[in-house]
């Protein structure tokens, strides 16, 4: 790229000397869209979910970063990403979310596309009533796949193409969580929500990373859970987040609970992890319940937070649910006059991108670290 | 033929692609020359392929025999 919109060296350097990242990646367009190919688009970046396609032939048209973008449930039970472009003209495939009974037909010449890709008509091509041509060989103009991956049941894509295969580059995280690899039954609509917050994407992360907030924002969970029963999560490079010790799961009032995962250590009695897959899906787990909230940069400043809830057994309790759901909305919802509040900090144009605490903010400044390493990645790259 | 061309219309109208491919079967039937039976042919043909109609691969064969497609 050969460009260089800000100066990262006091980001890289060891969390006691290190400030933040500078306010331009919070507030500048220019530096938004260096990070949208840097950060987001060479790295498996968090897209939708499995369970926003649950049966064959579900499409769900999305824009990722301004990319037009197909999410579709193909005949063989796979989920696959693709561009949402037709290969002929550049139309857009499908504008909302249908079922999709044969093939994906262009509204325009109708080009038909099976839904694994391959295009599979092209009529008139050749003229009226002729639907070959030698110029157009199908098996080349098949719909444009972008590499994706489902863990968690999260749909991760990688844009670039250039990542690690997922498995590889998220090697650590699924070995630390192998416990919790097997079936998540998305709880239903009472078990998804939508948060849109005037802040950039990374900030949910910071803020994500760290317990140093825990007491002071959310001081219900603190009732229970203090600061020192918790602790740090880090692995350089490729995740970070914190962990608590004193988990306690909800109850009604008959005492009822959500069933355990099966087969799950005695380490997670009352422990929960919450854990940021960089670069945009906050992961929580716990011995009932995990949830994934995949963030969605709008622009500098805007960021939707897409969140879902998971359990052990297809069918749990509704009002159970339903109560988990809200204790998890209000504690998102208490954080977010904090992004908020830093985003607008970020306008003072003396802010330095602000110290850490050595003690408290590692997993924040392993993210700082992060971002800035795959900048200059990209910056040096020939 | 009007007629045809009337319920083909409101076919569309109604975005029922059952009975386009039906209609545009007819359509083909009834064309005085082959051109224009293969144009309709190829539209019965698509709206098949995108319903998952059952007479698709039929169609299709169709259409291969009169050298206006390909073997998938």
């Amino acid at each position: 790229m050969n460009m260089t919109l800000t100066d990262l060296t006091k980001v890289r350097r060891h969390i006691e000397q290190a400030n933040g990242l500078p306010n331009a990646h919070y507030t500048d367009p220019a530096v938004f869209a260096e990070e949208r190919q840097a950060i987001l688009f060479n790295n498996w970046s968090g897209l939708a979910t499995a369970s926003d396609v649950p049966e064959i032939g579900d499409a769900v048209p999305l824009t990722f970063l301004g990319m037009p973008l197909l999410i579709v449930r193909d005949k063989a039970g796979q989920v696959r990403v693709f561009q949402n472009t037709c290969r002929h003209r550049g139309m857009i495939l499908v504008d909302a979310p249908r079922k999709i009974d044969g093939v994906i037909r262009c509204p325009y010449h109708s080009w038909c596309y099976s839904t694994d890709g391959r295009l599979v008509s092209t009529p008139h091509v050749g003229g009226p009533g002729q639907n070959t041509h030698n110029g157009i060989d199908r098996a080349l103009l098949g719909l444009i796949e972008i590499r994706s991956h489902v863990w968690m049941d999260v749909i991760w894509i990688n844009i670039s193409g250039t990542a690690l295969p997922f498995e590889q580059a998220n090697a650590d995280l699924l070995a630390r969580w192998t416990e919790f690899d097997k079936p998540l039954y998305h709880g239903g609509a009472d078990s998804r929500f939508q948060l849109s917050v005037n802040c950039n994407w990374k900030l949910a992360v910071e803020n994500y990373c760290e317990s140093y907030h825990l007491p002071w924002v959310h001081p219900g969970l603190n009732s229970y859970s203090r600061l020192e029963d918790h602790y740090h999560i880090e692995s350089t490079g490729k995740y970070s987040g914190q962990g608590t010790l004193v988990y306690r799961q909800l109850t009604n009032e008959d005492g009822a609970t959500f069933p355990d995962f099966d087969g799950i250590s005695d380490k997670w009695d009352t422990a929960a992890e919450y854990v940021t897959a960089y670069p945009n899906v906050l992961l929580g787990v716990h011995r009932d319940h995990t949830f994934a909230i995949i963030l969605v940069p709008e622009g500098p400043e805007k960021t939707t937070e897409n969140v879902h809830l998971y359990y052990a057994h297809p069918a749990t309790d509704p009002d159970l649910r339903a109560r988990n759901t809200d204790q998890w909305k209000l504690v998102f919802e208490e954080d977010i006059f904090v992004v908020e509040g830093m985003q607008r900090g970020r306008h003072g144009v003396q802010f330095d991108g602000g110290r850490f605490s050595p003690a408290m903010d590692g997993p924040t400044h392993m993210f700082h670290d992060w971002v800035a390493s795959q900048l200059e990645a990209a910056r040096n790259a020939p | 033929m009007t007629d045809l061309n009337s319920r083909l219309l409101a076919a569309h109208v109604a975005d029922d692609k059952a009975a386009l491919v039906s209609l545009y079967r007819q359509a083909a039937a009834a064309a005085n020359d082959q051109n224009a039976a293969g144009f309709y042919l190829t539209h019965a043909y698509v709206f098949a392929l995108e319903l998952d109609h059952p007479d698709a691969p039929a169609l299709r064969a169709e259409l291969i025999a009169q050298g206006r497609e390909t073997v998938l």
